[in-house]
């Protein structure tokens, strides 16, 4: 099994999408009625002006159940989680949270993933990082390696086999 | 007494921004602290948390088990892991029925989470663990006439409920340890607490390109000699992407960016060669530290 079928999907992740939805309900139980739209997260939002995320809104949608609508947009993955939507509440709510959710529930949803995220998840998945040591060139054109610098080894998972089946477990939900 | 931790390098430090972990492994010896390789680690997580939390929390607690079993501390200069670590140490922490289930997935690798680890970054390590009056005591060469602003990055600051290891609206601790260090800062500009961009360099890599030329633009605007950081992910954005972001907000950026290690470091009396500043890609060489 190929992590492109884990996150574009063969199969539904049934389970997967159970608990985030459980997760998203919880929110939606917990917060929803929290948020009396001041909107003070959007205006401190870091992805408000340069990418229109309205976090406030988020939270209206959440209220109204418009979670397939939101799963299916662009714009939760204009978050640049700086949350400072979390820190700044009045209330408590945490947009940031929400956009988490919305997220996970898209890539168990089978959706396309933005970017690099594929590739970030397929990296740790095989060594255990989100990129292996790269080469760097110095202000003067040098390239330098890690072992250049009499820097010690990357420390990585020592047994490969027990660190990815771990993964593969949540990947699967077979948790 | 000697403060001994593990250091947790990440994924972003110990793979491509060399010169935070050279400077860091140069520097806090100096100060009395000892730094250990630990076998093991993988990434914290928090890079896939849009993709599945619940990799996210485990990745975490994986290391974290990693490091109780060595019986040391955690020392996670990144602020993305340091984040990362410590929400996932609340919340095993408070959640037992989590924890039974985290737990339950470690024992595959004969890991275990009790919950007996604290977790440091660069600046309450600095700051609170080693004390302003240590490092003053150690400065050889301070950094005079130099003003320098500051970049905590969001992921250190916030969210405050989790205990981060600075205010989240007002940080001024990296501001009094440059000032133990002999430089000059300013406590606040309007730029100070926005965000670098970098998380969006996964999937939206022009807007953050975008997001970090508007605050090294106003950072140079504003006359300062240099920007300083101690987060791998902001560091790549001011540092290595300078140029590019400049582009994006049609300025000719020149500010010289450096960890706040590297500084340390310069202060300290260490060589800059030892310093990996040679691998900074900003213009570093506009500012002159003198012969060492």
């Amino acid at each position: 099994m190929s992590i492109v079928d884990l996150t574009s999907m063969g199969e539904p992740q049934s389970e997967l999408r159970k608990e985030i939805n459980q997760r998203l309900s919880k929110l939606k139980d917990e917060i929803s009625d929290y948020c009396f739209q001041c909107a003070k997260c959007t205006s401190g939002c870091e992805a408000h002006k340069l990418l229109e995320l309205e976090p406030h809104k988020i939270l209206a949608l959440l209220k109204r159940g418009l979670i397939d609508e939101m799963v299916n947009s662009d714009v939760i993955w204009t978050c640049m989680s700086c949350f400072k939507c979390r820190e700044r509440c009045p209330q408590k709510v945490a947009p940031v949270e929400v956009l988490f959710a919305l997220k996970n529930l898209a890539v168990a949803s089978g959706k396309q993933i933005p970017g690099k995220y594929t590739a970030n998840l397929q990296s740790v998945l095989s060594i255990g990082a989100i990129q292996d040591i790269q080469e760097v060139t110095t202000r003067d054109n040098k390239t330098k390696r890690r072992s250049d610098l009499s820097l010690p080894n990357l420390s990585k998972p020592s047994d490969l086999a027990k660190f990815q089946a771990g993964l593969m477990k949540i990947a699967m939900e077979k948790i | 007494m000697k403060k001994k931790y593990a250091l947790y390098p990440g994924c972003v430090m110990p793979t491509e921004q060399y010169a935070y972990e050279i400077s860091i492994r140069e520097s806090l010896p100096v100060l009395g602290v000892e730094l250990v390789d630990v076998e093991g680690f993988s990434c914290c997580g928090e890079p896939l948390k849009s993709v599945n939390q619940l990799m996210t929390l485990y990745l975490s607690a994986r290391n974290l088990a990693i490091a109780e079993k060595n019986k040391l501390d955690v020392f996670a200069p990144c602020a993305m892991c340091h984040l990362s670590l410590s929400e996932c140490k609340r919340l095993l922490d408070t959640n037992p029925e989590m924890k039974d289930r985290i737990n339950n997935l470690l024992s595959a690798e004969e890991l275990n989470y009790e919950g007996s680890t604290n977790i440091v970054n660069t600046v309450d390590l600095l700051h609170d663990h080693i004390g302003l009056e240590t490092i003053k005591q150690h400065v050889k060469k301070p950094l005079k006439g130099l003003k320098f602003a500051t970049h905590y990055g969001c992921h250190l600051i916030r969210p405050s409920e989790i205990g981060r290891p600075d205010n989240s609206e007002n940080p001024q601790k990296m501001e009094e340890i440059l000032k133990a260090l002999g430089a000059e800062t300013a406590d606040y500009y309007p730029e100070k607490l926005d965000c670098c961009g970098g998380i969006l360099q996964i999937n939206l890599p022009e807007s953050a390109l975008t997001k970090t030329g508007q605050k090294l633009k106003a950072i140079q605007e504003y006359g300062f000699n240099g920007l300083v950081d101690v987060c791998p992910w902001c560091h790549r954005m001011y540092d290595a992407r300078q140029v590019k972001a400049g582009e994006t907000v049609a300025a000719k950026l020149e500010v010289p960016v450096f960890y706040l290690t590297q500084l340390l470091g310069l202060a300290l009396g260490i060589n800059k060669e030892k310093l990996g500043l040679d691998l900074n890609l900003s213009p570093v060489d506009k500012i002159n530290f003198g012969e060492a």
